[in-house]
């Protein structure tokens, strides 16, 4: 090559360094004075920063409300993963064995909620809720089930419930076509095999199609949890806000209301380190467990 | 034995129809509304308008400040899409073609940095924006879009050109081509596909957002659509103007909509391998 090795170095710096320095600046650095900032008090005010140790830490495990925004977020981790691994596999195989004429229909309309702004979504659901306008308590009230209806976002007990149901609408499209690439992936000579062995669909199932679809299901599922515990406050937060009375409160809410509402940045950058290490530590302890053999027949 | 399929294959389609109903109608619906009076919608909010006009289009466009939170997200979006290419393009040429030292290393980082929660990163980014007076600058929420997305583009595109041949480079690089050369005239068009991809991807993504829009946005004149109808829908609980509301969802759709009927099939392709990086 032509090129002396100084002009190569230079072309190395040119493609690297700028797009290094921004997101060193606007990602690295950020994540790091967060970390910094949560041994302090401060209100916003320059020049106001009180250290304070881990004074915020004890505040922490001595708030009551903290317990709460954690089983709020795991409570919605766990439905959507269920929700969403369950249908996104039934209409996976359904899309992919059965060879239905429409199945591109489907595949496109199931999708199309994972585009969608999470903003449009939870208004759109909110109006589904809606106890007077809603068609959840119109429907209810149709098949003669009055006393079900109630005002689903208001009460204290279904409102966290009640956000189940968008996010898993939302988020399906998705997972439901990776698993259906992990499908389409099964050598066909393989429920052949199974076929003439006399297994019937149920347990070619279990016994061809998980085991070879698991890198897919185990990625969906990570995936799942990681975007819950890092985003599930966006829809919390158009929908209910984290009430009533703090009965929809996750983690991330209840961040932005304390640093950005109640100007405790010290404290609401201490909830995003515990955001932070709960969901590494989760990713960790998931990726342990969905650990298995790789299989080949 | 052909009669059970026949009745199970039927039978099958059942859910299939319920949940592609449970998907579309809610947008139907809000297509709808958005032609509805406020008496309509109270009056039974699932029948369909008595007719079609373009009242509330109209309405929310100009009195809500749809108008111009739809200009705001165009601009955040165009700006945020082209400036997170000139940031991931040659970084995923270096790293994917020019096996310098710690170009793996490298390549974890970012790669590491899709896996963390941001949340905890907006209140200095808050700070440092104010400190640069770049509050309510929709210069800067394009830059921190485009930043927040490098990760993912690199990904991206380092696996779209991991796949193409490298004989054209090296004898480019023969012929005495500068490298700056070979990456922007042989490789880019190269990767054009990957280029696309990317893009469309971070456009929805800019377009959708709305949490550090409420957060680095201060005023009517700035928000983008997202922190708009928000606004829009909290104050409707007093103002009535579901309508209007309706109309203003409508208006943000469907930009996304068209986008998703042309490249539907890139859109999949790009979340499924943006998805599968874990």
């Amino acid at each position: 090559m032509v090129q002396s090795k100084r002009q190569k170095q230079l072309f190395l710096l040119f493609c690297l360094l700028p797009t290094f320095i921004v997101f060193a600046i606007f990602t690295v650095y950020p994540l790091l004075n967060g970390l910094y900032l949560s041994f302090f008090e401060w209100s916003g005010m320059s020049g106001n920063q009180k250290f304070i140790g881990l004074e915020n830490y004890k505040q922490l495990f001595s708030d009551s409300i903290i317990p709460k925004t954690i089983w709020h977020d795991y409570f919605l981790v766990i439905t959507k993963v269920i929700g969403i691994m369950i249908l996104a596999t039934f209409f996976a195989v359904a899309l992919t064995q059965l060879k239905i004429k429409e199945a591109p229909f489907y595949r496109i309309v199931f999708f199309f909620p994972n585009i969608m702004s999470v903003v449009i979504i939870g208004i759109l659901w909110q109006f589904i809720y809606n106890p007077n306008l809603g068609i959840i308590n119109s429907g209810l009230t149709l098949i003669g089930l009055e006393e079900w209806a109630r005002p689903w976002l208001g009460s204290l007990t279904w409102a966290l419930p009640s956000l189940v149901l968008p996010s898993v609408w939302a988020g399906i499209g998705l997972f439901m076509l990776m698993l259906m690439g992990g499908i389409m992936n099964v050598p066909k000579n393989l429920y052949e095999a199974a076929d003439i062995d006399g297994a019937n669909e149920w347990q070619q199932f279990w016994k061809v199609t998980v085991p070879l679809v698991w890198p897919q299901i185990k990625t969906s599922i990570l995936y799942i949890v990681i975007t819950t515990l890092n985003g599930s406050f966006i829809i919390v937060q158009v929908m209910t806000g984290g009430g009533p009375n703090n009965a929809t409160q996750v983690m991330g809410s209840y961040l932005y209301q304390q640093a950005f509402k109640q100007y405790n940045f010290g404290y609401g950058a201490t909830i995003g380190v515990m955001i932070l290490i709960l969901s590494l530590l989760t990713v960790l302890i998931l990726q342990y467990f969905l650990k298995r053999e790789k299989v080949e027949y | 034995m052909k009669l059970g399929k026949l009745l199970f294959k039927a039978g099958i389609r059942i859910p299939l129809l319920i949940w592609a109903l449970i998907v579309i109608y809610p947008i139907i619906w809000m297509f709808l509304g958005a032609f509805k009076s406020n008496g309509e919608i109270f009056a039974s909010p699932w029948a369909l308008p008595k007719s079609f006009s373009f009242d509330n289009f109209i309405l929310a466009w100009t009195e809500f400040n749809i108008g111009s939170s739809f200009m705001n997200s165009i601009f955040v979006t165009v700006l945020g899409t082209f400036l997170c290419l000139v940031f991931a393009l040659p970084t995923s040429y270096a790293i994917e073609r020019l096996k310098f030292k710690g170009s793996k290393i490298l390549f974890n980082v970012y790669l590491s940095a899709m896996m963390i929660p941001m949340v905890l990163g907006w209140i200095p980014l808050f700070f440092l924006l104010l400190k640069f007076n770049m509050i309510d600058n929709l210069w800067a929420l394009s830059l921190i879009y485009a930043v927040t997305q490098i990760p993912f583009s690199i990904f991206i595109l380092t696996s779209f050109m991991g796949s193409i041949p490298k004989e054209m480079e090296e004898s480019a690089a023969m012929d005495g081509m500068s490298p700056y050369g070979i990456l922007f005239k042989i490789i880019t068009p190269l990767v054009m596909t990957g280029i696309i991809t990317v893009s469309i991807m971070n456009a929805v993504t800019f377009w959708n957002e709305y949490f550090m829009a409420l957060i680095f946005l201060q005023t009517d004149e700035s928000y983008t659509l997202g922190v708009a109808m928000d606004l829009m829908n909290k104050e409707a609980q007093y103002t009535n103007a579901w309508g209007a509301l309706f109309a203003g969802l409508s208006i943000a759709i469907i930009p996304v909509l068209l986008v998703y009927a042309i490249f539907q099939r890139k859109i999949v392709k790009g979340m499924i391998e943006g998805a599968v990086k874990g």
